[in-house]
């Protein structure tokens, strides 16, 4: 059979068994056993052990559950309500005070969590009812939180970012570089839609802050520094060249269980048991998918078909940008469904050959596709965070929470279009940093 | 609600076989919690010995990359038993309950099919690990058995415990798919 009709068969297929019900891992296991058993014979599935477990034989993948753990002990803590704070008693002379505020906290969760969801509701579980408190519009407070804690996979460390490097062999530090810029970008962007949106409201109240004492603004600073130094410390030990990202992600979980521990008195073992069950359920959950869509794309390489879609890309005559455009159309649609670490895993090894042959760098690359996944968190049907804010919120409804989410959709669309036309947004401080990419 | 993943775990009513298999999953959570708190440890210690006394490691490196493979084939059930396995339900919500029913008896006799391919496999790849004793090429050279092992002790809790998830729904002690029924 033509690799690009099986390619398309293949595509059928797995769509439909993904939205079966069946979970992702299996799923891509039992496409893949089937192709595999019709076109390869029994004895290719002897193989599926020793790949599943090839897949997951790599020191970099360690580096996920570190992080995970690192995010998780921080966000069964009160450290994303003190965060917050923080930001909101020093930013006292910024207009609109406590939507920025929230922001910045997500943005600095972000740097300390690696996980979108986790960011969202350590930030929102206190800025939602805070904002709602102080009258900002539920759209406004609801729409901020969940377009923030997106920013948990773009800001480094970055789970997604790490499945991207470990997928695509792309340096995880230069991922993490090349994400810090379109964070801030975002951040950015995503303060200046909130601050407009409440000025629109008319209530100029909402846009000065409380006045806070030099005591006040004090005495919140031992919670937060230990953390600040977390983030400065793992980001001096990564590009210092004295640890890889797993090593540092291992000292930085034990540093931020440590600070749970000592700082929020997380003593109870039954605390830590759900810091640990937590992590090692989306631990499990993430490495099994890593693994499963290695057995994925053995299938789809074993039956040409990765090679063939490549070269039939290859000899179709279409400007670059126009090949972009859909493969960001694709990815959007597939974020829509999909959980990030998902669409990259099954979308990587047929997309790279593909970008990094019409030109694109890969590193500029991770940053769209994961500004893209951003969307796919805060946009219907899936929308994780959509979802994470209507559990914290029960009474704003979803199509609220969506209202509000979908000027930071325009924001993130905004970022995408900045980086095609300036790269160097995202390319510019791996490239200072660490050198130009060979 | 097309979700990722529900909080609450599967149920097992006063059914023994569902506790039992319940009890195990959970056992081997505990098990995996452990191993990836065991590689934190062991990195830190590596990080330590490397950089603080200027010597090197030898098995640091492989015990923390096997740790983290059987913590998450170990956990395999655990996760499946907390409904923590990412999936997309766009069909199964948009089918009447009857159909949802026989929806899931078919993606879950597809899902222990599948495990139980891996399974058996997997068994066979560490008999011959076993067997042959074969040792990882490093100066380690631990024997491959070991690690090995995760995957049929992972794949069969998670054979046994996606056969629990079914029989709950089977007895009406649980739904399909943790949807409740419109």
């Amino acid at each position: 059979m033509d690799p690009i009709l099986l390619g398309g068969i293949v595509a059928v297929v797995t769509i439909l068994v993904l939205f079966s019900g069946v979970s992702v891992a299996l799923g891509l296991l039992i496409v893949s056993t089937g192709f595999l058993l019709i076109f390869d014979g029994l004895r290719s599935l002897e193989l599926i052990p020793e790949i599943l477990f090839g897949k997951l034989d790599n020191f970099a993948l360690l580096a996920i559950p570190m992080f995970i753990i690192m995010g998780s002990s921080i966000a069964s803590t009160r450290a994303g309500a003190d965060l917050y704070e923080a930001l909101e008693r020093w930013l006292t002379r910024v207009p609109g005070g406590l939507v920025i505020s929230n922001l910045g906290a997500c943005a600095l969760f972000s740097a300390m969590s690696g996980s979108s969801p986790a960011t969202c509701a350590a930030i929102g579980k206190m800025g939602i009812p805070e904002m709602r408190k102080r009258g900002y519009p539920d759209g406004v407070a609801a729409g901020s939180i969940a377009a923030g804690g997106t920013l948990g996979i773009l800001i480094p460390p970055s789970v997604t970012m790490i499945v991207y490097g470990i997928a695509t062999e792309t340096s995880i530090g230069r991922l993490f570089l090349a994400g810090v810029i379109p964070g801030l970008l975002l951040v950015g962007l995503f303060m200046a839609w909130s601050l407009y949106s409440t000025w629109k409201t008319g209530d100029q109240q909402l846009l000065s802050s409380r006045v806070y004492t030099w005591k006040e603004k004090f005495e919140i600073l031992p919670r937060v520094l230990p953390f600040l130094a977390i983030i400065l410390g793992v980001l001096y030990a990564m590009y210092g060249g004295i640890a890889t990202p797993s090593e540092t992600a291992a000292v930085g979980a034990l540093l931020c269980l440590l600070i749970a521990v000592v700082i929020y008195k997380l003593w109870n073992p039954k605390d830590l048991w759900v810091v640990l069950r937590d992590s090692t359920k989306e631990s499990v959950m993430i490495m099994f998918i890593i693994a499963a869509a290695g057995v994925f794309s053995y299938m789809l390489s074993s039956l040409f078909i990765t090679q063939s879609i490549a070269e039939w890309i290859g000899t179709l005559d279409v400007n670059r940008w126009v090949l972009m455009t859909f493969v960001m159309l694709f990815l959007l649609v597939a974020g829509f469904f999909l959980p990030p670490v998902a669409v990259i895993l099954m979308a990587a090894p047929i997309l790279l050959p593909i970008i990094t042959t019409a030109g694109f760098d890969p590193i500029w690359f991770a940053v769209v596709l994961t500004i893209n996944m951003e969307i796919g968190l805060i946009s219907p049907p899936v929308g994780l965070n959509l979802y994470v804010i209507n559990g914290i919120a029960p009474d704003i409804s979803l199509k609220t929470i969506l209202k509000g989410s979908l000027p930071f959709v325009a924001c993130m669309v905004i970022a995408i279009v900045l980086l095609c036309f300036f790269p160097g947004i995202a390319t510019w401080l791996p490239d200072v940093m660490m050198g130009e990419a060979v | 609600m097309a979700g990722q993943s529900s909080a609450a775990s599967s149920r097992t009513g006063n059914n023994p076989f569902l506790r039992a298999v319940a009890a195990l999953s959970t056992l081997a959570g505990w098990c995996s919690a452990a191993m990836i708190v065991a590689a934190v440890a062991i990195t830190c210690q590596m990080i330590f010995v490397r950089f603080v006394l200027n010597q090197s490691t030898v098995w640091q490196t492989e015990a923390v990359i096997y740790l983290a493979i059987a913590a998450t084939l170990v956990g395999l059930p655990y996760v499946q038993r907390l409904r923590g396995h990412v999936n997309v339900d766009l069909i199964p919500l948009a089918l009447s309950p009857s159909a949802r029913y026989y929806m899931f008896i078919l993606t879950m006799t597809l899902s222990i099919t599948m495990v139980a391919i891996v399974l058996f496999y997997g068994y066979e790849h560490w008999h011959l690990a076993y067997e042959r004793n074969w040792k990882s090429d490093t100066i380690w050279a631990v024997r491959l058995w070991i690690p090995y092992l995760a995957i049929p002790v992972g794949f069969g809790l998670f054979l046994l415990q996606l056969i629990a998830d079914l029989v709950a729904v089977l007895l009406k002690i649980d739904t399909p798919f943790g949807l409740e029924d419109v």
